[in-house]
């Protein structure tokens, strides 16, 4: 394989610089993908379980059928109309049910034409809905008591997560996850970076499980005490006290599916050593999953509050 | 090229009393078309009333100028809207005694 030189490498970071939609990321050598959702939604598409070979709907796991159509929004709000994105009028909007546990997702399917390190950058922000006087749950919530400032609506927002769904060509299929906690499900604030210990159940697993799923479960791992926080430090994002105003956030990303394990995660100035974070993989082999590469994010209630994850844009680069 | 994009709202859902489906925002398209597959219509003389509801703000929300469609069998229907603003939904109500629909809502948006 062709090695880059210094040259080459230092007329790449100036294009890259030069250029406003690029200048923003940090992209690996090679760009698989650019999402910028004013022009359509790239491949960002629901997430939906599998349905039999009648193609009846009904045969769908009852917690993965339900994970709600992506939008492009201008982020409108009632109280100022239209707020706009970052790079232009539009962003992905993921939103949920005003149904606490509700999940919503959406997928961007690939596959990886080697095995390297994979990045994943997104400028985002998350928000609970607004309340109107029939659906306010009141001026206090969780730990939030509303004093002109603080505002209850971040205490009505539970966790995003960036995840991915991995098979290389040995079969071995693993699920390089990290979840935003921002309450715990008594919508106690926790803000931490978590991960789960176990990989996510597949269709198969539960094919005779159905009587046990519920329709609020969640997919990535059902168990609250199948996740573990990355560390123990915090992290306070920008809610921005009410839920019409969204400041967007920077995300970077990095795994490397030659050693099948994390890298790091970057949220704005805080960067996670996740090497440490292990990555479970799947005991049985699969077939027809050859080099899959498919990113998912994905946003989840912990109150009776819709809530919405933003993707202003997202770049996904490798180093092949 | 102008921008297509088909969002599926409800899915196989079965209904026994009025709802309306989550609210979808879609300024950027100019035209719309709701496909509602009825899979399932059951009761004493039931009837599956449709109407597209628009809003400012996602939250609250009223009746646009398109006609209230009327399902009565399992079957396909649709109809256009046009000039809708940034938000759409459905407002159901379902009629007759003990009346159950189970229903796929489509809404196909074109820039």
């Amino acid at each position: 394989m062709e090695t880059t030189h210094v040259p080459a490498d230092d007329l790449r970071r100036a294009l890259i610089a030069a250029d406003p939609r690029l200048s923003k990321f940090n992209p690996l050598p090679r760009i698989l993908a650019y999402d910028e959702f004013n022009t359509g939604t790239h491949g960002w598409c629901e997430l939906i379980g599998n349905h039999d070979g009648h193609g009846n709907l009904d045969t769908v796991d009852v917690h993965m059928r339900d994970f709600r159509p992506p939008q492009l929004s201008a982020c409108d709000f009632f109280d100022i109309g239209t707020h706009g994105a970052m790079s232009g009028n539009y962003a992905l909007k993921i939103a949920t049910r005003p149904a606490t546990g509700h999940t919503a997702v959406a997928i961007r399917r690939l596959t990886m034409a080697q095995r390297g390190v994979i990045q994943f950058e997104t400028y985002f922000t998350y928000k609970g809905e607004a309340a109107t006087e029939e659906s306010s749950l009141g001026n206090s919530f969780g730990d939030v008591e509303w004093d002109g400032n603080l505002h209850p609506s971040e205490a009505q927002f539970g966790a995003f997560t960036v995840a991915t769904d991995l098979c290389d060509g040995d079969g071995i299929r693993y699920h390089c996850v990290a979840r935003y906690q921002n309450t715990d499900l008594d919508n106690k604030f926790t803000r931490r970076w978590i991960y789960p210990t176990v990989p996510e159940p597949t269709p198969r697993e539960n094919l005779h499980n159905q009587e046990n799923l519920s329709p609020t479960e969640d997919f990535t791992a059902p168990d609250p005490k199948d996740w573990r926080p990355i560390d123990d430090k915090p992290q306070y994002l920008c809610y921005n006290e009410v839920p019409t105003k969204v400041n967007w956030h920077y995300l970077r990303w990095q795994f490397d599916t030659r050693t099948r394990t994390n890298i790091e995660l970057q949220v704005n100035d805080r960067v996670m050593d996740m090497r440490h974070v292990p990555v479970p993989q799947y005991a049985d082999k699969y077939e027809g999953l050859e080099n899959l590469l498919n990113f998912y994010v994905s946003v989840r209630t912990h109150s009776p509050v819709r809530n919405f994850l933003f993707l202003d844009s997202a770049l996904i680069s490798v180093d092949w | 090229m102008k921008h297509a994009l088909t969002a599926v709202l409800e899915r196989n859902t079965t209904f026994t009393a009025d709802f309306a489906t989550e609210p979808y925002e879609a300024g950027w398209a100019r035209e719309a078309r709701w496909f509602v597959r009825t899979l399932a219509l059951e009761g004493e003389e039931p009837h599956l009333h449709l109407a597209t509801q628009v809003s400012p703000d996602g939250l609250h929300w009223c009746d646009d100028e398109t006609p209230v469609q009327v399902t009565t069998e399992p079957g396909l229907v649709t109809w256009r809207v046009q000039e809708f603003g940034h938000w759409l939904r459905l407002r159901a109500t379902l009629r007759g005694g003990d009346p159950k629909a189970k229903v796929l809502i489509y809404l196909a948006l074109k820039s």
